[in-house]
């Protein structure tokens, strides 16, 4: 470290801790408290990266969020390093590595600086115009374009680091912990508002804590003194909490903001483990007061882009609150007051200040005064034209103003310096405002954008709403706070203030040069590269939208969003133009206003955590027994059983022949289950489904198809008369919750006369499937009281039982086109009921079949699976059942759409069954369906909707959906794969036991 | 005999708060809208249906939770006999959905009970949930139907710092496991 670039009276740094870095691979050292930025330039290291276009030589500019230059990568860890990190927010701690971006091979000898010798060829958007033509050879510019595109490295692995989320609800938010934001915070505790206070910096203060001048004082004391013992107060205040290091990154509707908190990137590689990273907080605030400030402008003149020129307030913070001193002999260029609070705190800190070069007539302001008064040199109504020095400035020259101040006029100074501090003026953060939906207005008098109106509980107060004076700040923080929260704190009445008043401003956005524009480089946009040429370009070649301009030129759309570089943009396209800036409006602020990490949006919904799972009660025994999972939904459902080196395929096949020869059990309790009551019950059950309720007879069960109110199937499912009222409706896994809601949104809109009730009752069984021939036997053996006989339980019926003295309800139902009963009990029995028959099946060598295997029995019966057969396009005519529909009844949903004019087309697409010439050819499901091959364009007929290979048939066999496909039974179709066309005929959609022998097998 | 299994049964601790399964525990979700409805519920349980949103009404051995205009939740204080489980259901379902005033059914095993307790559950549930709780913490005997780590869940402030929160069965591994997890970092 370069002792002489850090004083020593400094209380903000722990300068007995030190700490080691690693900067593009050399150890440097810095102190605790110190930033990445800080720590670097007391190493008098300006140089940090390269720019993105010309590769130009770029240093640390700022000391905020704002800066553009200073973006590093961080960590060399290939699943935690993190590109694009401001050096300025990175908190300095011990083993921190970091290197410089968009240079190779080193930030001092960049192979890209080639681009800047080129950069009359590349001005904005000459990709566009460039690699045009020839068309075919985009192939080959994109491939360069593409690598070299984007800044610094994403990890390659999986984030080792934690996040989290957590939500906050309070009366009020303050955001932004300076003097103003402190003084509102207070406020609201002390009115008994439970409020919280966020920063993004480590402690609360903002500018004011480290403002030890004259010029600004609060009660006879400097006003960093004042602020420090309201700070100390806040701690008493039991309705407080104050978060630090944490930065707001988006401002929704109804005052839902997000705030990303830092929890350990500023400790020692070995204190972050196992820790929280970050955590985002999502806040849910009554009233939000915004507090965050303004940010510095830059001054737009040529070559204004080379290290060592840094904000003017920049400079302030690293000598008082790092101690550290951004060169040894320091310029200032401004066209206002700040910059000479700068100069006063470097010649306090016994920092050379060459000189402040104003643009503006003499101005006798207090500060200026003072400025005067410690003999600092100031060069009135002048201006920078060049600056010198490759890697890190050198000298700059400096010229007269004319009067008009559009050109410069007498003799050429040059001036040396190793920094240039640079003011011009300053911007409101306003971000956060306009990301809520509130509208700007615009100040002529100092060329701000501020809030105006608004549709949400907010207000903007101190510097980000146009307040730059002290005294303003204070008095119409506290008012402004006071009526928002309509209460009337006193606190900060009868204060005196000490505030230096800017008497005289001037701006100009785009600083005369000595030279003509195009030989000139002045640069807008630091992190983009854009200058006022290319907007000026931009302008010529027609685009006048500020929206157009900013993406032809990319002025304001690196990752710094344009903090910097957007007024000036704008500024310089009014006065182009010769519109006023109030007119031409702003680009879009939107979130994040720093960038977040994927982490800490995704906060720990990784891994196990990524999506929510459901499990039925028997999912234990799947597992012990080695099942394959698929998901349905949300559900883990047992996908197939395989034994030894099963795959798929074999385990499938092996599964539907046992089911079909023998015994299968299926866990079928992700079923949706819905308990239906009341005195209108079968009428409710008759406005749903398409059949008719009203004589179902008590104990029977029968099949319904929902339908929406477009006509097209819906759901599907068994639905059980248990009592004269009472019903059990079972719908498909995945449309449980959705046809419950509509249900209950119908009772409660449509038919609020229906006196019925729905409760959800999926969860509360588990539903044990056995079928096959075998499946009576088994269930005698668990239920020997149960007459299972055609007669006293005939297929679609249920009965109630018990097994071991638990109460069930018996469904003799199929989904296989076999012998089926559906064991349904209390989901907390389920898991011992279903060991229970499979005990008791073992003799007939009972099979657990799963998922895959279910869809293959139900296939070769033509059973339809809603969502896969239908698409929401399907009609239940289309699907070939004629016979659901009830065409007596008065209504059903969707009874009015069955009859319009496009739902009774012949030729819509309609359900048939397909079989492959080949019959061990299984078609892939989704594939089109053509009648002839020859011709282009093919016309597409349909697609095949299930597909599978029936080893109880010995065929493969198929579901598809076919234009005008029931009168197409028995003709020949293709199938056109990538290497073949496979010949298909259609055919009827049962494949087996047409006659439905085996349901009473 | 069927042997009954709860998808949890555990039990943990950690720094200020502890976090239980309580299982079998009686659940039935009662409907109805007309006075007649409520007048039996209260002659049978002793408890009167609460009206107010989001509130509950109780004794010591049951709690009726408030869970929509016409719907409640009934729970029992304590782990109930397996033996006789269906005794208050049965004589519920005869007097009210029988008599056509109303539903009455049973939910225990729906619905699983979970028992967070300890000064930081709230905390907890902020890792997770969109709800404002800061006057429901207030308020003994509130209720919300809420998501935790996006899952359907009902919360029942039984006392300060002592919540009973039903969720799905289905879910209930995952929302285990979720907040096992989240304890952690609390």
């Amino acid at each position: 470290m370069s002792k002489n670039l850090r004083i020593t009276n400094n209380k903000f740094i722990d300068q007995t801790t030190k700490i080691s870095f690693k900067f593009d691979g050399k150890t440097l050292y810095g102190f605790k408290g110190d930033t990445l930025a800080s720590a670097l330039l007391a190493n008098n290291i300006h140089l940090v990266g390269r720019s993105f276009k010309y590769h130009r030589p770029r240093g640390i500019m700022a000391c905020g969020s704002e800066e553009p230059n200073a973006i590093v990568q961080v960590g060399n860890d290939a699943s935690i390093t993190e590109p694009n990190t401001r050096a300025t927010e990175i908190e300095l701690y011990e083993g921190l590595e970091a290197s410089s971006q968009n240079c190779w091979p080193s930030v001092n000898f960049d192979i890209g600086a080639v681009n800047n010798f080129f950069s009359p060829l590349i001005p904005a958007a000459f990709y566009y115009k460039t690699f045009m033509w020839p068309a075919n050879f985009w192939k080959l510019y994109e491939y360069f374009i593409r690598k070299s595109a984007g800044l610094g490295k994403s990890p390659t692995e999986p984030d080792k680091d934690i996040y989290d989320h957590r939500y906050l609800h309070c009366d009020v938010l303050v955001v932004g912990g300076g003097i103003s934001g402190i003084m509102a915070a207070k406020v609201a505790a002390k009115s008994n508002l439970n409020t919280v206070l966020i920063d993004d910096k480590n402690n609360l203060g903002g500018t004011t804590l480290f403002q030890k001048n004259e010029c600004f004082k609060i009660n006879s004391f400097y006003s960093n003194d004042w602020l420090r013992k309201e700070i100390e107060t806040l701690n008493s205040l039991k309705n407080l909490t104050i978060k630090t290091r944490t930065s707001l990154a988006a401002y929704h509707s109804y005052n839902y903001l997000l705030a990303r908190e830092n929890l350990t990137d500023h400790l020692d590689l070995n204190e972050k483990r196992d820790k929280i990273r970050q955590r985002l907080w999502k806040i849910r605030a009554k009233k939000v007061i915004i507090a965050t400030g303004a940010m510095e402008r830059p001054l737009i003149f040529s070559n204004n882009d080379r290290p060592g020129i840094m904000l003017s307030s920049s400079i302030k913070k690293y000598i008082d609150y790092y101690g550290v001193k951004c060169g040894q002999k320091i310029s200032l260029f401004t066209n206002n007051d700040s910059a000479y609070e700068t100069a006063i705190s470097l010649n306090n800190s016994g920092v050379i200040v060459n000189s402040v070069i104003d643009i503006r007539n003499k101005t006798n302001s207090l500060i200026v005064k003072q400025a005067e008064k410690l003999g600092i040199k100031i060069y009135w109504k002048s201006s920078v034209v060049n600056t010198s020095g490759y890697k890190k400035i050198n000298s700059i020259e400096f010229m007269k103003l004319s009067d008009d101040a559009t050109t410069v006029i007498g003799k050429k100074i040059k001036e040396k310096c190793d920094c240039l501090g640079i003011s011009g003026g300053w911007t409101p953060r306003v971000h956060l405002f306009t990301q809520s939906g509130g509208k700007l207005k615009f100040r002529d008098v100092d060329n701000v954008f501020l809030p105006d109106k608004s549709e949400l509980d907010q207000i903007s107060i101190g510097s980000c709403n146009g307040d730059f004076e002290l005294d303003d700040v204070i008095k119409n923080s506290v008012n402004l706070t006071n009526k928002f929260l309509k209460i009337n704190n006193n606190d900060y009445e009868n204060l005196e203030i000490i505030s230096s008043k800017e008497i005289d401003k001037k701006n100009i956005w785009l600083l005369p040069s000595d030279k003509p524009l195009g030989k000139t480089k002045q640069f807008l946009d630091f992190q983009n590269d854009s200058t006022a040429n290319d907007v000026k370009l931009a302008l010529r070649e027609g685009f006048k939208s500020i929206e157009h301009v900013k993406r032809y030129t990319t002025t304001g759309m690196a990752t710094d969003q344009g903090k910097l570089s957007n007024m000036h943009a704008l500024g310089i396209i009014a006065e182009t133009a010769g519109v006023k800036m109030g007119e031409l409006g702003t680009t879009t602020f939107r979130p994040p206003y720093t960038p977040l990490t994927f982490g800490t949006i995704v906060g720990r919904n990784v891994g196990e955590f990524f999506d929510t799972t459901r499990k039925t009660p028997i999912h234990e025994w799947h597992v012990e027994n080695k099942a394959e999972f698929e998901n349905v939904g949300q559900w883990k459902r047992a996908w197939y059983y395989p034994i030894g080196n099963e795959n798929m395929h074999e385990a499938v096949q092996r599964e539907s022949k046992a089911a079909r020869d023998s015994a299968g059990i299926l866990d079928a309790s992700t079923l949706g289950k819905i308990d239906i009551q009341g005195s209108d019950a079968s009428e409710f059950l008759n406005r749903i489904y398409t059949n008719a309720w009203s004589k179902l007879e008590i104990g029977k069960c029968r099949y319904g198809l929902m339908l929406n109110e477009d006509g097209m199937v819906y759901d599907d499912g068994v639905t059980t008369r248990l009592s004269e009222n009472h019903y059990l409706m079972t719908t498909t896994t995945g449309g449980a919750a959705n046809v419950l809601s509509k249900m209950e949104d119908y009772l409660q809109t449509e038919w609020p006369e229906l006196d019925v009730y729905l409760t959800s009752v999926t969860d509360h069984y588990g539903t044990v499937s056995i079928c096959g021939p075998n499946s009576k036997r088994i269930l005698t053996k668990i239920i020997p009281d149960l007459d299972l006989s055609d007669k006293e339980f005939p297929h679609m019926s249920f009965k109630n039982a018990l097994i071991d003295n638990i109460k069930c309800r018996v469904m003799r139902i199929s989904f296989t086109g076999e012998h089926s009963y559906e064991i349904n009990i209390q989901s907390s029995y389920a898991k011992s009921v279903w060991e229970k028959c499979f005990e008791a099946g073992k003799e007939f060598n009972i099979t657990p079949y799963g998922t895959e295997t279910m869809h293959l029995l139900r296939a070769e019966k033509g059973f339809i699976i809603a969502g896969q057969d239908t698409d929401g396009t399907m009609t239940p005519v289309d699907l070939q059942m004629d016979w659901i529909i009830n065409k007596k009844k008065y209504d059903f949903i969707g009874k009015r759409s069955l009859y319009r004019s496009d739902t009774i087309r012949e030729d819509r697409k309609q359900l048939v069954g397909l079989l492959t010439d080949d019959p061990n050819e299984i078609l892939e499901e989704g594939a089109q369906i053509v009648s002839e091959t020859n011709s282009q364009p093919v016309e597409m007929l349909g697609h095949v909707t299930s597909s599978y290979y029936s080893p109880n048939l010995n065929k493969s066999i198929a579901l598809a959906v076919v234009k005008n496909g029931k009168k197409l039974k028995g003709q020949k179709m293709f199938v056109p794969m990538k290497d073949k066309n496979i010949s298909v005929t259609i055919t009827d959609t049962v494949f087996l036991d047409k006659e439905n022998k085996r349901l009473n097998a | 005999m069927l042997n009954f299994n709860s998808p949890i049964m555990d039990t943990k601790e950690y720094s200020e708060i502890k976090i239980s399964e309580v299982e079998p525990i009686l659940k039935i979700n009662l409907r109805g809208k007309s006075r007649d409805f409520i007048t039996k519920i209260g002659k049978e349980l002793s408890i009167i249906p609460p009206t107010e949103s989001n509130t509950s009404s109780g004794n010591e051995n049951l709690n009726i939770l408030w869970l929509g205009p016409d719907e409640w939740l009934l729970y029992s204080n304590n782990k109930i006999d397996l033996n006789n489980i269906n005794i208050l259901e049965n004589k519920l379902f005869n007097e009210i959905s029988k008599a056509k005033i109303g539903s009455v059914t049973n939910v225990s095993d729906h619905w699983i009970m979970i028992n967070l307790k300890g000064k930081k559950v709230f905390e907890l549930l902020a890792s997770g949930c969109p709800f404002n709780f800061n006057e429901f913490k207030k308020t003994k005997g509130s209720v919300t139907q809420t998501l935790l780590n996006h899952i359907d869940v009902i919360i029942h402030n039984k006392n300060i710092n002592d919540l009973n929160l039903f969720v799905r069965r289905s879910f209930s591994n995952h929302l285990w496991s979720w907040i096992k997890d989240s304890s952690r970092f609390i």
